[in-house]
C-alpha cells in the first residue's frame, strides 16, 4: 500500500478520539488525544493490526509565563510512535506536571514494558497499572523524584552530592 | 630463621615473581562506560593480525587471575561500584592501563549526567593510552611499555602514550624475547 | 565445574556490557537446567546522551551520536544528519549520499563479521572466530583507508560527507569485496553444515512470526521469522533511493535463521558496494549548511546492523535542539530475549543472547550465581560459557 493510503486508514481507524492532528511530514500523521480516550486510541491500532509501537518518546514542556503574568503550568507529553512501513502515527497525550497520570499499554502491546519504564524514570510519568516498576536506565543510588530529562533538571548540583556520597563509602 | 635469610628468601621469590610477571603479564578488561569502539580494538588485540598471546599476554576473565586492568570508557555512576570492585579483586601488585579518550578525561561524554569523569578520579592508572578510540598497535605499545617500566625497576610512574606510536615495534619486541 | 545444587536459582547475567545504553543485566530464573524467568536491566553504560545533546549544538551533536555506539558509529551519525537536513531543507548531493550508502554496507559487512566471530566464540568454536576477525581486518582496512579512522569514521558532515572516492580507493574495496565473498561462501557452508554448529543452533530460540510483531523486534532477528521489516526497503532514505538493496528473510525463526539472514545480507553488501562502485556519479560532496536550524520536529529512521534506528529530533530554531530521543534497534530484541528465554536450557543462554547480536563485543563479564538459600557461586561469563559449550559435548 502506498503511504498515503496506509496514513489514510491509520486515520479512519482513529477518527472518533481525535482532539487535533498535524502532518508535520508526508510520511507523518500526529494526533492528540485526551488521557481518557488514550487508550482506546491505542486499542484500536492494534486491534487492526495497524504497524508495531516503535518507541514512546518523552517531552518536558516547563511552565511559561508570558507579559501578562498568566502562567501555563508545566506540562509532560508522551508520544507514542506507530510506524507501518514508511507511515508513521504519532499519538501524543498531554499531561500536568500536577497529574502525570497515562493508562499503560502493556497489556495491549507487551514489549512496551521498556519504553515505559524509561519514561517513568527520566520523566516521571505515572504509568497506571504498569506490570514492571523497577529501575531501568539510572543507576541504584539515582535519588528519588530527579527526573534527568526534565528541563529544570541541571547537571551538577544533583550529580556532584551524589558522587560525594559515593566515593566517601 | 634469621632474618637474612628471610630478606634474601623475599628477594629470590621477588625476583622471580617479577620475571614471571613480565614475561607473561594476565589482562582483565573492564568496561565502565565506553561506547564499545576501544572494546572491540581490545579484542581485536587478540585476533590474528596483531595476536598479542604471543607476546605473552593472555586476556583473563576473573579479576582475581589478573595483573593489568585494561579499562576504557569514563566512569559512569551505575558501573563505579563495579569498577572498585574489581580493581580491589586484583592481587598486588597491579596495574591499570587506561585505553581512549573517554578513560583519559571523560571525552565527549564529559558533562553527561550519569558519567563521573575519568578513570584517574577513581582508580590509580599507571600508563594513558589516547585515541578515539586507539589503534590496537597503540594498545599493545602501552602495554610494552608498562612491561618495560617494570624491567627498568618497580618505580612507579606514569606513562603517556604518544600518539605516534613508532613502527614496527611489534617486530623488534617479538625478536627480543625470542 | 560443580553442578548446582538447590532446585531453584536466580541467575545474573553480566552487569558489565559494551553497548550504548542497552548494557544488559539479565536475571534468569532457572529450575534445575530449565530456564523459568528472565528479566532484563539496563544501565551500566548509560550516560545520558539525550540530556546532553539539548547543551551542545548540531555539529557538536553529530560527534558525540556517533559515539553512542562504536560498532554502528555511522548509522547513528546518519540518522541525526539526515533528520536535521530534513529540518533545514537542504539535501546533500547525490554523491554525497552515496558515499554514506557505502560507508553504511561498509559498517554493516564489518558488524555483521564482528557478530559472526563472537557467536562461533560462544558456541565454542573459537577457530571461526579467529578467522572471521582476520577476514574483518580487510573492512577495517578499507574503512581505514576512506576515512581515517578504524572505529569512528566520521564521514557525515552537515550537508554532506567528507570524504570521497578515487580510483585507489575503489580498486582496494573491490579487491575486498572479492575476497570477502569468496570467505563467506566458506561461513555459509559452515553455518548449514557442520553437525556440531547446528546442534547449538537448529530449532533454539524460535520466534515466531506473531511473537515478533507483539514483541517489537527488529533488524535480521524479525527477518529471520519472515518479518519484512527492512527500513532500506520499506522507507527507503539517502542513497537507497537510487541504489535499492533486496529485503532478505527466512521463516523458521530459529538461530540457525538469523545466521543464514545475516550471512546472505552481507552478499547484498557485497553487491551494492560494487555496484556503487560502477554507477557513482562525479560531483560535489558538501552543500552549504545554516547553523541555525529552523523550528520543526522531525523523525529519521535508518536500518542499522542490528535493525531500526529511529531518531527523533525537535529543533526550537537555535542552534541547539530542544530534545533528541534515540531508539536504537538492540533495546527492541532485547524484550525477544525474556520471552524466548523461557523453557530454554541455561546452557543455551549464550547463544541466545548472541542471538540477537546485542553489540556483544566483551566476553569476561561477571555471573554470580545465587541460590534461595545462603550457598552462594561466583562464575563468569567464561565460566557460563564453558558450562553450555560442555553441556553439548
Amino acid at each position: 500500500m502506498e503511504t498515503s493510503e496506509l496514513l489514510e486508514s491509520g486515520k479512519f481507524l482513529l477518527e472518533k478520539w481525535v482532539e487535533s492532528e498535524n502532518t508535520p511530514e508526508e510520511n507523518r500523521l500526529d494526533i492528540w488525544v485526551s488521557t481518557t480516550n488514550f487508550k482506546s486510541a491505542v486499542q484500536s491500532l492494534v486491534e487492526n493490526h495497524w504497524g508495531y509501537l516503535v518507541t514512546i518518546t518523552g517531552m518536558d514542556i516547563p511552565p511559561v509565563t508570558d507579559p501578562d503574568d498568566n502562567t501555563q503550568p508545566g506540562q509532560l507529553e508522551a508520544m507514542y510512535h506507530f510506524a507501518n512501513e514508511a507511515a508513521i502515527i504519532t499519538i501524543r497525550v498531554k499531561v500536568p506536571y500536577s497529574c502525570p497520570q497515562i493508562e499503560t499499554i502493556c497489556d495491549l502491546i507487551p514489549s512496551a514494558t521498556i519504553y515505559e519504564r524509561e519514561a517513568m524514570e527520566l520523566f516521571g510519568f505515572d504509568l497506571l497499572n504498569t506490570p514492571n516498576t523497577e529501575k531501568l536506565v539510572l543507576p541504584d543510588s539515582w535519588p528519588e523524584g530527579v527526573y534527568p530529562l526534565r528541563k529544570s533538571f541541571t547537571n551538577l548540583q544533583d550529580l556532584e552530592s551524589t558522587t560525594k556520597e559515593q566515593t566517601n563509602d | 630463621m634469621s632474618s637474612v635469610s628471610e630478606n634474601f628468601y623475599t628477594q629470590v621469590v621477588g625476583k622471580l615473581k617479577n620475571w614471571a610477571r613480565i614475561n607473561s603479564p594476565w589482562a582483565i578488561h573492564f568496561n565502565s562506560g565506553s561506547c564499545n569502539g576501544c572494546d572491540i580494538e581490545i579484542l581485536a588485540t587478540l585476533t590474528p593480525r596483531y595476536d598479542v598471546e604471543r607476546l605473552g599476554i593472555k586476556l583473563q576473565g576473573s579479576p582475581r587471575h589478573a595483573d593489568v586492568l585494561i579499562a576504557t570508557g569514563p566512569v559512569t555512576l551505575q558501573a563505579l561500584d563495579r569498577l572498585i570492585r574489581v580493581y580491589e579483586q586484583m592481587p598486588d601488585p597491579k596495574f591499570v592501563i587506561a585505553v581512549g579518550s573517554c578513560a583519559l578525561s571523560g571525552g565527549v561524554f564529559d558533562g553527561c549526567y550519569n558519567v563521573i569523569g575519568d578513570l584517574n578520579k577513581v582508580i590509580p592508572v599507571d600508563v594513558y593510552v589516547p585515541g578515539c578510540p586507539p589503534r590496537p598497535e597503540a594498545i599493545i605499545y602501552g602495554v610494552v611499555q608498562l612491561l618495560e617500566s617494570l624491567k627498568k625497576g618497580q618505580k612507579r610512574e606514569k606513562i603517556v602514550v604518544p600518539m605516534e606510536v613508532p613502527d614496527l615495534i611489534l617486530e623488534e619486541e617479538s625478536n627480543g624475547n625470542e | 565445574m560443580t553442578k548446582p545444587k538447590v532446585e531453584k536459582f536466580i541467575v545474573p547475567i553480566g552487569p558489565q556490557h559494551p553497548a550504548l545504553k542497552e548494557p544488559g543485566n539479565f536475571e534468569f530464573t532457572v529450575d534445575g537446567e530449565i530456564v523459568t524467568d528472565a528479566a532484563v536491566r539496563l544501565g551500566f553504560v548509560h550516560r545520558g546522551i539525550e540530556k546532553a545533546c539539548e547543551t551542545r549544538n548540531y555539529i557538536q551533536d553529530m560527534y558525540m551520536l556517533e559515539r553512542v555506539c562504536g560498532i554502528c558509529s555511522h548509522v547513528h551519525a546518519t540518522a541525526f544528519v539526515l533528520g536535521v537536513e530534513k529540518l533545514a531543507g537542504v539535501q546533500a548531493p547525490p554523491r554525497a549520499e552515496a558515499i554514506r550508502v557505502l560507508a553504511s554496507e561498509l559498517e554493516r559487512i564489518h558488524s555483521h563479521l564482528l557478530w559472526f566471530g563472537v557467536a562461533a566464540h560462544e558456541a565454542g568454536f573459537d577457530t571461526l572466530f579467529m578467522y572471521t576477525w582476520r577476514d574483518r581486518e580487510v573492512v577495517m582496512d578499507i574503512l581505514e583507508t576512506l576515512s581515517g579512522s578504524r572505529v569512528h569514521y566520521s564521514v557525515n558532515v552537515m550537508g554532506g560527507v567528507k570524504v570521497d572516492l578515487d580510483d585507489k580507493t575503489s580498486d582496494q574495496i573491490k579487491k575486498g569485496m572479492d575476497f570477502l565473498e569468496e570467505r563467506t561462501e566458506y561461513y555459509m557452508k559452515v553455518v548449514t553444515t557442520d553437525e556440531t554448529f547446528l546442534g547449538r543452533t537448529r530449532g533454539i530460540g524460535t520466534l515466531s512470526r506473531e511473537r515478533v510483531d507483539l514483541l517489537g523486534a527488529v533488524g535480521p532477528t524479525a527477518r529471520a521469522s519472515g518479518a519484512q521489516r527492512d527500513i532500506r526497503v520499506n522507507a527507503p532514505y539517502s542513497g537507497y533511493k537510487d541504489f535499492p538493496v533486496k529485503i532478505v528473510t527466512d521463516e523458521t525463526g530459529d538461530l540457525e535463521a538469523r545466521f543464514v539472514v545475516r550471512l546472505k545480507e552481507l552478499y547484498e553488501s557485497y553487491r551494492l558496494i560494487k555496484e556503487i562502485l560502477e554507477k557513482i556519479q562525479p560531483g560535489e560532496i558538501t552543500t552549504r549548511m545554516k547553523r541555525k536550524i529552523p523550528a520543526g520536529e522531525v523523525i529519521s529512521r535508518v536500518e542499522a546492523p542490528r535493525g531500526e534506528l529511529f531518531y527523533y529530533i525537535k529543533s526550537n530554531g537555535t542552534e541547539i535542539p530542544e530534545r533528541v530521543k534515540i531508539r536504537t534497534p538492540s533495546l527492541c530484541n532485547w524484550g525477544t530475549i525474556t520471552d524466548v528465554a523461557v523453557g530454554h536450557k541455561l546452557a543455551d543462554m549464550p547463544m541466545l543472547l548472541v542471538g540477537i547480536d546485542p553489540c556483544f563485543s566483551c566476553n569476561d563479564r561477571m555471573v554470580e550465581v545465587r541460590s534461595g538459600s545462603q550457598t552462594s557461586q561466583i562464575m563468569n561469563w567464561d565460566g557460563l560459557r564453558k558450562y553450555g559449550i560442555e553441556y553439548y559435548r
